[in-house]
């Protein structure tokens, strides 16, 4: 019986794990930390993490977190708890949704950028793509779209609809879960066509714009931004709309390719 | 992607792999031996309750664990008079991994809990050895082979789990952003380079804990009893 009576093995390495666990759960709860979470837009990745480091280096030991998806994915998370201070999304109807639901400081809501789509194809496309009725040709099998209650799915629909090509188009389309998985699946040759935003096709590794829709024909496409109720950083949070809003984040946003917010701006406090 | 950035999306998903072993393992080795030890009516449910998480999409999982502890769950308000914040931090992503590996782990203690011999224990008993001392120095060193290899099923189960923590967690760079979010997040910005250099870090670390575990086992001897030769 002897060798039956060594307790030591599992026991020794249930305690290790244990140890090691603790060891390593230490350092990242969320404490009292001046950490502000920002959750934009997918499109807006590029503008957003530029002005997000600038921010940080503003003031000692300030320390951003970004968080980039669908603004509908998003909004979706903030209503079940998710962490956010600030909340950058690319149509004003999510924003709309979370405000009714008592999740945004109306206060602090501004409007900051807009936006244009753009038709872009793939590199292996051969045909030209040069009109919204080739959309329907048949060499191009597979049209990448956003979600529909993604705002970027959503612009692409109301244009398609306006154009008479939904139904073509839908039969036809890949829906994808935000405006950069929709480029991103262009860029890679499993879509020969999308519906994306001008400053998407700007980042495109290997995609090109087709061409873009007529500024008529342009849905009504607004960047809204506010301070998230939830969040714990309501200063920052604040700080960091209005750097949104001063010269150099317009600035930032004009060079990635956004435009600025269109006149009617009627839902910004600080419009004139 | 940088190297840093890896380097701490690893160091996430081993910290949520482990986590989740340490909330998992007492329960599933109590309710293993449970299971092996006791025939009741009713039995093959509760075997199926277990096997839930495993057998339901982890969407599913997520879900419900969101709607169990999400800002208008039934255990919200304890868990926030408690001073902790569950959905959205890396604590969910912990927990759904348990969650999901706990059908691996609970099922290999009860079958490796199954395979000893209750000679062996009554013998023990006879020999003055309490209830207690009893499962520490003979049936769970018997049982180990079996209760290692749930752990290590269950843990790098846990490493790969995507769904439910996507869902309650969220993909949150440098928070809640393990191994499998990140290479979903890579795929979705069309980064496939950055998502293979993940792969290789999760394959990596699942072959370091299977290997692990399988040095292990190998160190200890196969069987605690043998005939005396």
């Amino acid at each position: 019986m002897q060798r039956v009576t060594k307790p030591g093995h599992t026991l020794r390495g249930l305690a290790m794990c244990l140890a090691f666990g603790i060891c390593v759960s230490g350092g990242t709860a969320r404490g009292a930390d001046a950490v502000l979470d920002i959750w934009a837009a997918a499109s807006l990745r590029e503008p957003v993490s530029q002005l997000a480091r600038r921010f940080e280096t503003q003031a000692q030991g300030r320390k951003v977190n970004l968080v980039f998806g669908a603004s509908s994915a998003l909004a979706r998370q903030i209503q079940a708890g998710a962490p956010a201070d600030v909340f950058l999304s690319a149509d004003d109807v999510t924003m709309d949704r979370l405000q009714a639901n008592g999740f945004v400081r109306p206060e602090t809501r501004r409007v900051f950028a807009s936006n244009q789509l753009v038709v872009v194809a793939a590199r292996e496309l051969t045909v030209p793509l040069a009109v919204p009725n080739d959309l329907l040709r048949p060499e191009v099998k597979r049209i990448a779209l956003a979600a529909p209650e993604v705002p970027v799915g959503r612009y692409a629909r109301q244009w398609l609809t306006s154009r008479g090509l939904a139904e073509g188009v839908k039969a036809r389309a890949v829906v994808l879960d935000d405006a950069r998985a929709t480029l991103a699946s262009v860029d890679s040759g499993n879509a020969e066509a999308g519906i994306v935003y001008v400053t998407d096709a700007r980042v495109a590794k290997t995609a090109r714009i087709a061409f873009a829709v007529p500024d008529a024909e342009q849905p009504y496409i607004v960047y809204v931004g506010a301070v998230m109720v939830g969040g714990d950083q309501p200063e920052l949070a604040d700080d960091f709309l209005r750097l949104l809003v001063s010269q150099d984040g317009l600035a930032a946003l004009h060079a990635a390719g956004f435009r600025p917010p269109p006149a009617q701006a009627a839902s910004s406090p600080d419009a004139p | 992607m940088s190297g840093g950035e890896a380097i701490a999306m690893a160091t996430l998903t081993l910290r949520v792999g482990v986590v989740a072993i340490a909330l998992a393992f007492l329960p599933a080795l109590g309710l293993g031996l449970w299971l092996a030890r006791r025939e009741f009516r009713g039995k093959a449910l509760v075997e199926a309750v277990i096997a839930l998480p495993m057998l339901l999409p982890p969407v599913a999982v997520g879900l419900g664990l969101l709607l169990l502890f999400g800002r208008r769950g039934p255990f919200f308000p304890l868990l926030h008079a408690l001073g902790v914040e569950l959905p959205f931090t890396w604590w969910a992503a912990a927990l759904a991994a348990a969650l999901v590996g706990f059908p691996f782990l609970a099922r290999a203690c009860e079958q490796a809990f199954a395979d000893v011999e209750p000679r062996f224990e009554q013998l023990a008993r006879s020999l003055g050895y309490t209830r207690a001392s009893t499962f520490f120095r003979v049936t769970l060193p018997l049982a180990r082979r079996g209760v290692l290899y749930g752990t290590v099923l269950a843990f790098t189960r846990g490493l790969g789990e995507f769904g439910a923590t996507a869902v309650v967690a969220g993909i949150q760079p440098g928070r809640t952003e393990t191994l499998a979010l990140g290479i979903w997040s890579r795929i979705q910005l069309g980064d496939d380079s950055g998502a293979l250099a993940l792969c290789a870090a999760s394959f990596a670390l699942a072959l370091a804990a299977t290997t692990l575990a399988e040095g292990w086992l190998r160190r200890a001897p196969r069987a605690g009893v043998k005939a005396r030769s």
